[in-house]
C-alpha cells in the first residue's frame, strides 16, 4: 500500500519526517519497504500535447512528436512504444533538471542526426515510480503549458507499506492514520462524510432488496443525479497518482480516492441503465451472462453472488461490474454502492471464475461492516462538490444481518504473565482506546473490538495489540530453564554428525541434491517393474524443472550433480550426501522415510604432483571410504559380498553387510547406464541405509588390554586357486591363529610367472602376541603352523618358501 | 679424563718440561684437524706403530728405575688424554660434515606439501549446525519429523485457515489432494516449513518442551536467485508453564548475537502469523555497514533474520493442552538466509548446483 505523506496529514497531525513515522509503523507491525520521495528536484518540465507523430528518418526504433508545449511546438524525438498522436505527456524542456536521469541541465541533442527539442518523459525518470515501460500518459486532465507540479505529486513523499494480511482496516489512508495517532498519541481527523441532499428522495429512484443475507449482511448505497463526466480535480489526481493508481473522470476517480481514504470498496453504476430501477443482491441463476469489465463474458453457474437488476446481474457482488451498467461520458445518474460482503464467499466465487481485483481482495480479507455508510456518504458528498451532481434525499442501507461487535474480556495480569511485563492496567486500557476499541473498566475489563477489526477476536488478539503499541523493544529479554536432561543431541544424533565428519575426514564434499527426481531416472537405473525403489511417490503439481517424484534412491541426484560437475569442467569428484529417500506406501498414507548416504567417486582421487603421479579412483577407494565410514563408528563387522544391481558394473559390484544386515551397495556404475546420464567417465557410486550403520554403533565398546611385551611378526604368503575370495583366506586365518594371533594384513597380492597359472599369491603380515607376556619364537611359531595347517586343509594352499611353488617362469 | 688425572699429568710434567711441550704438541695436533682423514692422519701420528705416544713407551727402557714409572705414568695419561680429544674431535667433525651432506641435499621448501584431498561439509550443513549448537548450549534437544506431511500437521493444527493462499495450488507441492475447492486435514503434502514438529512433538509429549528441529522444506517456487522449490529450516519451540514474550527476546537476542557477532543490535517489530500471537520478525544491524543503510540491507540497516511468536491458543487446544496452564514460544530461521547474509551469497542456486569449487570454500 502506498501511503501519501501529505494525504497522510488530512487525518492526523505529524510533527515527525517521513522516515520517522515509517520508523514508528515498522516498530509497531506495518513494515515499509521503501520511503520515496517523488520527483524531488524535478523542474523544467511541463504538460505537452502530441500532435502529430512521424517516423526518425534514419532510425526505425524511434519517431518524432511534434509536440504543443502550451506556447511553442518542439520536435521531439522519442522511442517509447505507447507514443500516439493527441496524448499528454511530461515534457522537459532543454535547461529542465532530472535528477533521476542526470546531475546536470538537459540540453538540446541530436540523436541519430534529428535534432530533439526536449525529451518525454516515463515516471521513473521523473521519480514517480519504477515504471519505465513508456512515457507517462496524462490523462483527460490537463491542458499544454502546465507546470508538471500542478498536476503530478512531485515533492510528495510516499511511504511503500506492506500490510499483513490480519490488518484490512490498514490499507486505507485512514486506517494507517489512525496507527500514526495510536503509537504518536496525536488525534485522529475523520474525513467530512455530511452530505447535502439536494436531489429527489431515494425511493423514487432506485430499490435495493438483499435476496442471500449470508452472502452480503449489507448494503448501504446513495443516489446521485445530474453529474457531468469530466476530469477530477488537481489535488484528487496527485493524491490517487501517488497511491499508484490512474485517473479517469470525477466519477471513478472519486470511488477510487473513498476506497483509498476509507478501505471501503464503492461501485458506481450508471442509474438509468439498470433495468427497473432495481437492485437485487442474490445469487446467480444457472446460465445467466455478464460481460464484466475486463471484458469477459461470463457464463454463471448457481453459486455466485451477484448484483442484478430486475432482469440480469450487472455486477459479480465484490469482485467486478458489468459493462452494461458502467459509468461513461453520458452517464447522469449514479447509484454508489457500498456493501459488505461475506470474505468466504468473495473468495470462492474469486477463486472459481478466476478474476481477481482490488476489491474482492479487500472482501476476502473481511471489510468494515460499520462503515459502508459513511462510505457512501463519502463518495456522494465528493460528487455533489466535484460533479455537480444533486444527492437523493435519504440513505440505502438494507442491513438485514446486523453483524454484532465482539466484546472480550481482558485480564490486565494475563496480559502481563503472557508478554513478561508489568504494563498497568489503565495503560493497557489507553492503548486499546487510541486503537478505536470501547471499553468498559472493570477488575476484568470489557473490551469491545471495532467493526473494522476483524481480526480482534480474544484476548490474546488483545494482548497482541497492547505489546505492539506498547511496543516490542520495551518488553524486557531473559532466558528461560532450558530442557535439563532432554537438551542435547541424542546418542544416535551425534553418531550421526561423526559419521558426515568422517567422510570429511576422508576427503569426500557433502553435497545438498534436490530431494526430488523425475520418474525417468529409475528407468535410466534399469531398474525392473516391481523393484522397491519404483515405488515413489509422486507430486499432484510438480515444478517442470526439479522432476515430479521424490526420490527413492540418492543415485539420480548423484550423477545429475556429477554431471553438472562435469559440464563446468570439474571431471575429479568425490562426494558424499546424507539424505533423506522415500518409499511409498499406500496412498492414503505417508510415505515410508529413511536417511541413506550416498557417495560418488571419479576423476583422481590423488592429484598429480611433483612427487607423485595421480591416482584415478576405483573400487577401493569406494570401499575404503565406506570402511573407513563404519570405523568412524566404530563399526568393524562390515562385509562386502559381490553382488549385481541392474545399474552396476557386473563383477565390480558388492551388496554391503553391516553386522551381517544388508545395509547398501557399492560399485562401479554401470557404463551403459552412465552413457545414458551423459556421463562418459568411470564413477564409484555406494548407497547404504544408514540404520543398519547406526544400529551397529549403538553400545559402549569394551576396553581390550594392550599388549606391553613386544609381539613376533612374521610374513607368509599363500599360493591358492585364482578364483578363492581373500575374505575367505581372511576368515580361515583369523579362525585357526587362536588368541595370539592379533592381526593378519593382506600386504600383496600377486599372479605371475612365478607362481603356477591359475593361482594367486595372497602375502599377509601376521602379528602375534600375548598380554601375559613375551612371546617365544616356539609359541609363535606353533600358531603360525596351525594357521599354516587349516590353510592347507582348506583350500589345499601352498606356503611360498616352504612348498614348492614354482611356476612356468622359473 | 677427570680433572684428577689432568692435574696429575700437569703435575709429573711440571719438571720435564720436553714431555710438557710433548702433551702441547699433540693436544695441539688433535685440536687443529679439520676433516675426519686429518684426524686419522692424527691418530697413526700418535698413536700409531711409530707415534709420539708410543714413542715414548718405547723408550722407557732408557730411562732409570726412578724415572721409569713416572715416565711410564705420564705415557699412560697422555695416551688417555689424546684418545679422549680424538673421541671428542671425531664426533664435532663428523656432524659438521654430516651437516654439510644435509646441506648440499637442501630441500626446496616452496615446494607444495604433500597433500591429501580436505572434504568439506556442505555450507547449509555448517550453517545449521551453527544454528543447532546454540540452541544445544541453551538446553534445546534436536527432534526430526517427516518431510511428506499430512495437512494436518503443516496447516491445520497450526492454525493456518482454509482457503488461505499458502495452501493453494500454487504455493504448496501436493502428493494428494482431494478437492480443488477446499483443503482437507487428511491431503498429503510436502511441508512446507519445519513447523510440525511441533505439535508432533507437543501431541506425543508434556512440557516442559525446549526443542528444535533443522530440516528440509519445499514450495511450489520456481528457482532463481532468491527463491528454491526446496530449502532448508531451524525451526525452535519452547513450552512450559510460565514461558512469556521475554523469555522469546532473551532467547533470540542471544541467538542473533552469537550467529553474527556480540555487538550486533537485534529489533523485534510486530508482524503477522496463524499459528503464533503476539508475532514479530527479528532483525540484526547490518554488518556491512553497522546500521547506517547500505545496498545489503537497502538503506534500512537493518537485516531480516527470522519469524517467531508465542504460540497461539489454538495451535495448544489442538494438541489437547490447556493454554492458561502453559504458553510457549515458536521460531523459524531460513537456513538458507542466514548462510546468504553471513558470507555474502547473493544467488540461491549456488547451494543447489553443488559446483566442487563452490564445495571447497567452505
Amino acid at each position: 500500500m502506498k501511503v501519501s505523506f501529505e494525504w497522510l496529514q488530512e487525518y492526523v497531525d505529524v510533527e515527525a519526517s517521513p522516515e520517522e513515522v515509517a520508523d514508528l509503523l515498522w516498530m509497531s507491525g506495518t513494515e515499509v519497504e521503501r520511503v520515496r520521495r517523488l520527483g524531488s528536484g524535478v523542474s523544467g518540465v511541463v504538460v505537452a500535447r502530441v500532435d502529430e507523430v512521424k517516423p526518425h528518418p534514419y532510425a526505425d526504433n524511434l519517431r518524432l512528436a511534434i509536440a504543443d508545449d502550451g506556447t511553442v511546438r518542439r520536435t521531439v524525438v522519442c522511442g517509447a512504444p505507447n507514443l500516439v498522436e493527441g496524448m499528454k505527456s511530461a515534457l522537459a524542456v532543454p535547461g529542465a533538471r532530472l535528477p533521476e536521469v542526470s546531475d546536470k541541465e538537459l540540453k538540446k541533442a541530436t540523436i541519430r542526426g534529428v535534432e530533439s527539442e526536449g525529451m518525454f518523459l516515463s515516471a521513473s525518470e521523473l521519480g514517480l515510480s519504477d515504471d519505465h515501460s513508456g512515457i507517462l500518459e496524462l490523462q483527460g486532465v490537463t491542458r499544454a503549458g502546465l507546470d508538471i507540479h500542478e498536476v503530478l505529486p512531485l515533492e510528495d513523499v510516499v511511504l511503500d507499506l506492506e500490510i499483513t494480511p490480519n490488518r484490512p482496516d490498514c490499507m486505507s489512508m485512514v486506517g494507517i492514520a489512525r496507527e500514526v495517532a495510536a503509537v504518536t498519541g496525536s488525534k485522529l481527523r475523520m474525513p467530512d462524510c455530511t452530505v447535502n441532499e439536494t436531489g429527489p428522495p431515494t425511493g423514487d429512484l432506485v430499490a435495493v432488496m438483499i435476496d442471500d443475507a449470508g452472502g452480503c449482511p449489507r448494503y448501504s448505497g446513495r443516489a446521485v443525479t445530474g453529474v457531468s463526466i469530466g476530469p477530477s480535480p488537481a489535488w484528487m489526481q496527485r493524491r490517487l497518482l501517488a497511491s499508484g493508481l490512474r485517473p479517469i473522470n470525477n466519477v471513478v476517480d472519486i470511488t477510487n480516492y473513498v476506497l483509498m481514504e476509507l478501505g471501503q470498496p464503492l461501485h458506481a453504476f450508471d442509474m438509468d441503465l439498470l433495468s427497473g430501477r432495481t437492485i437485487i443482491v442474490r445469487l446467480s441463476r444457472r446460465g445467466e451472462l455478464i460481460t464484466t469489465l475486463d471484458g469477459v463474458d461470463r457464463q454463471l453457474d448457481d453459486t455466485s453472488l451477484v448484483i442484478a437488476d430486475a432482469s440480469r446481474p450487472v455486477a459479480l457482488a465484490g469482485i467486478i461490474g458489468g459493462e452494461d451498467s458502467e459509468v461513461g461520458e453520458k452517464t447522469r445518474n449514479i447509484l454508489i454502492e457500498s456493501a459488505h460482503f461475506d470474505p468466504t464467499s468473495i473468495m470462492l466465487t474469486s477463486r472459481r471464475l478466476g478474476v481477481r481485483t482490488e476489491a474482492s481482495g479487500r472482501f476476502e480479507k473481511g471489510s468494515d461492516p460499520g462503515g459502508t455508510l459513511a462510505a457512501a456518504d463519502r463518495a456522494a458528498g465528493l460528487m455533489g462538490e466535484l460533479a455537480g451532481g444533486d444527492i437523493a434525499l435519504g440513505a440505502i442501507d438494507v442491513y438485514p444481518k446486523a453483524v454484532i461487535p465482539v466484546t472480550i474480556d481482558l485480564r490486565p495480569s494475563r496480559v502481563n504473565t503472557v508478554l513478561g511485563t508489568e504494563i498497568s492496567k489503565s495503560e493497557m486500557l489507553e492503548i486499546l482506546e487510541r486503537l478505536a476499541a470501547r471499553v468498559e473498566d472493570a477488575d476484568v475489563p470489557r473490551i469491545t473490538a471495532p467493526s473494522f477489526r476483524p481480526d480482534l477476536q480474544r484476548e490474546v488478539d488483545l494482548i497482541e495489540e497492547i505489546a505492539r503499541v506498547y511496543g516490542y523493544d520495551r518488553i524486557p529479554g531473559s532466558l528461560p530453564g532450558g530442557g535439563g536432561f532432554d537438551a542435547g543431541l541424542t546418542a544416535e544424533q551425534a553418531l550421526e554428525e561423526r559419521l558426515v565428519d568422517g567422510l570429511v575426514a576422508r576427503g569426500l564434499c557433502q553435497v545438498v541434491p534436490y530431494s526430488f527426481m523425475r520418474p525417468g531416472d529409475l528407468d535410466l537405473l534399469r531398474l525392473p517393474e516391481g523393484d522397491r525403489l519404483r515405488r515413489a511417490v509422486t507430486l499432484m503439481n510438480p515444478l517442470a524443472e526439479t522432476g515430479e517424484a521424490m526420490r527413492t534412491t540418492l543415485l539420480p541426484g548423484l550423477l545429475r550433480l556429477a554431471l553438472g560437475n562435469a559440464n563446468r569442467g570439474n571431471v575429479d569428484l568425490a562426494f558424499f550426501e546424507k539424505g533423506r529417500v522415500f518409499i511409498a506406501k499406500g496412498p492414503e498414507e505417508l510415505p515410508e522415510e529413511f536417511d541413506a548416504i550416498g557417495i560418488l567417486l571419479c576423476g583422481l582421487v590423488e592429484p598429480a604432483g611433483w612427487s607423485a603421479p595421480g591416482r584415478q579412483a576405483d573400487f577401493f577407494d569406494l570401499k575404503g571410504a565406506v570402511e573407513e565410514a563404519a570405523l568412524t563408528l566404530g563399526v568393524d563387522d562390515i562385509d562386502f559380498l559381490p553382488a549385481d544391481r541392474p545399474y552396476l558394473a557386473p563383477g565390480h559390484s558388492a551388496a554391503v553387510l553391516v553386522d551381517g544386515a544388508e545395509a547398501g551397495v557399492i560399485g562401479q556404475l554401470h557404463p551403459g547406464v552412465a552413457e545414458e546420464f551423459g556421463l562418459v567417465f568411470e564413477l564409484y557410486v555406494a548407497e547404504l541405509r544408514l540404520a543398519p550403520l547406526m544400529e551397529a554403533a549403538a553400545g559402549t565398546s569394551e576396553y581390550r588390554p594392550v599388549g606391553r611385551f613386544p609381539n613376533v611378526k612374521v610374513d607368509i604368503a599363500v599360493v591358492v586357486d585364482e578364483s578363492l575370495e581373500a575374505r575367505m583366506v581372511a576368515e580361515v586365518i583369523k579362525a585357526s591363529g587362536g588368541d595370539l594371533l592379533l592381526s593378519a594384513r593382506l600386504f600383496d597380492v600377486y599372479t605371475g610367472p612365478q607362481i603356477p597359472a591359475g593361482k594367486k599369491s595372497l602375502a599377509y603380515a601376521l602379528e602375534f602376541g600375548s598380554a601375559g607376556g613375551t612371546l617365544t619364537d616356539a609359541q609363535a611359531h606353533a600358531e603360525l603352523d596351525r594357521v599354516i595347517a587349516a590353510l592347507k586343509s582348506r583350500f589345499a594352499a601352498a606356503i611360498r618358501g616352504r612348498d614348492d611353488v614354482r611356476g612356468e617362469g622359473n | 679424563m677427570d680433572q684428577g688425572a689432568r692435574d696429575k699429568l700437569d703435575s709429573l710434567t711440571a719438571e720435564r718440561p720436553e714431555m710438557a711441550v710433548l702433551v702441547e704438541d699433540a693436544l695441539a695436533l688433535v685440536a687443529g684437524c679439520r676433516t675426519v682423514s686429518e684426524l686419522e692422519e692424527a691418530r697413526v701420528k700418535l698413536l700409531g706403530k711409530k707415534g709420539t705416544v708410543t714413542t715414548v713407551f718405547k723408550g722407557l727402557f732408557m730411562l732409570s728405575a726412578d724415572e721409569k714409572p713416572v715416565v711410564g705414568q705420564i705415557g699412560n695419561l697422555l695416551r688417555g688424554l689424546v684418545e679422549e680429544r680424538l673421541g671428542e674431535k671425531g664426533r664435532e667433525l663428523s656432524e659438521i660434515q654430516g651437516e654439510r651432506l644435509l646441506r648440499s641435499r637442501a630441500v626446496d621448501v616452496t615446494l607444495s606439501g604433500r597433500r591429501r584431498t580436505v572434504g568439506h561439509k556442505h555450507l547449509l550443513s555448517e550453517v545449521a549446525e551453527e544454528i543447532t549448537s546454540v540452541f544445544i548450549s541453551l538446553g534445546y534437544e534436536v527432534v526430526q519429523g517427516p518431510e511428506v506431511e499430512l495437512d494436518y500437521y503443516n496447516f491445520e493444527a497450526l492454525n493456518q485457515p482454509p482457503y488461505h493462499p499458502a495452501r493453494s495450488l500454487q504455493d504448496t507441492l501436493y502428493i494428494r489432494r482431494k478437492d480443488p475447492f477446499r483443503e482437507y486435514p487428511d491431503d498429503i503434502l510436502l511441508r512446507t516449513h519445519t513447523s510440525p514438529v511441533q505439535i508432533r512433538v507437543m501431541e506425543s509429549r508434556k512440557p516442559p518442551l525446549y526443542v528444535i528441529s533443522p530440516g528440509k522444506a519445499y514450495r511450489k517456487d520456481e528457482i532463481d536467485a532468491t527463491h528454491s522449490a526446496m530449502f532448508h529450516q531451524v525451526e525452535g519451540f519452547a513450552v512450559g508453564p510460565g514461558i512469556n514474550m521475554g523469555h522469546l527476546k532473551g532467547t533470540l537476542e542471544v541467538f542473533v548475537r552469537k550467529l553474527f557477532g556480540s555487538s550486533r543490535k537485534v529489533r523485534f517489530t510486530p508482524h503477522f502469523f496463524p499459528f503464533t500471537e503476539p508475532s514479530a520478525e527479528v532483525y540484526v544491524s547490518c554488518y556491512v555497514c553497522d546500521g547506517e543503510g547500505c545496498g545489503l540491507c537497502r538503506g534500512s540497516g537493518w537485516l531480516e533474520i527470522l519469524g517467531c511468536g508465542m504460540i497461539d491458543p489454538n495451535v495448544f487446544e489442538h494438541v489437547g493442552y490447556d493454554p492458561e496452564e502453559y504458553t510457549g514460544f515458536a521460531f523459524g530461521v531460513g537456513v538458507e538466509r542466514v548462510a546468504m547474509l553471513k558470507h555474502g551469497i547473493d544467488d540461491m542456486r549456488v547451494f543447489f548446483e553443488n559446483d566442487m569449487r563452490f564445495l571447497r570454500q567452505f
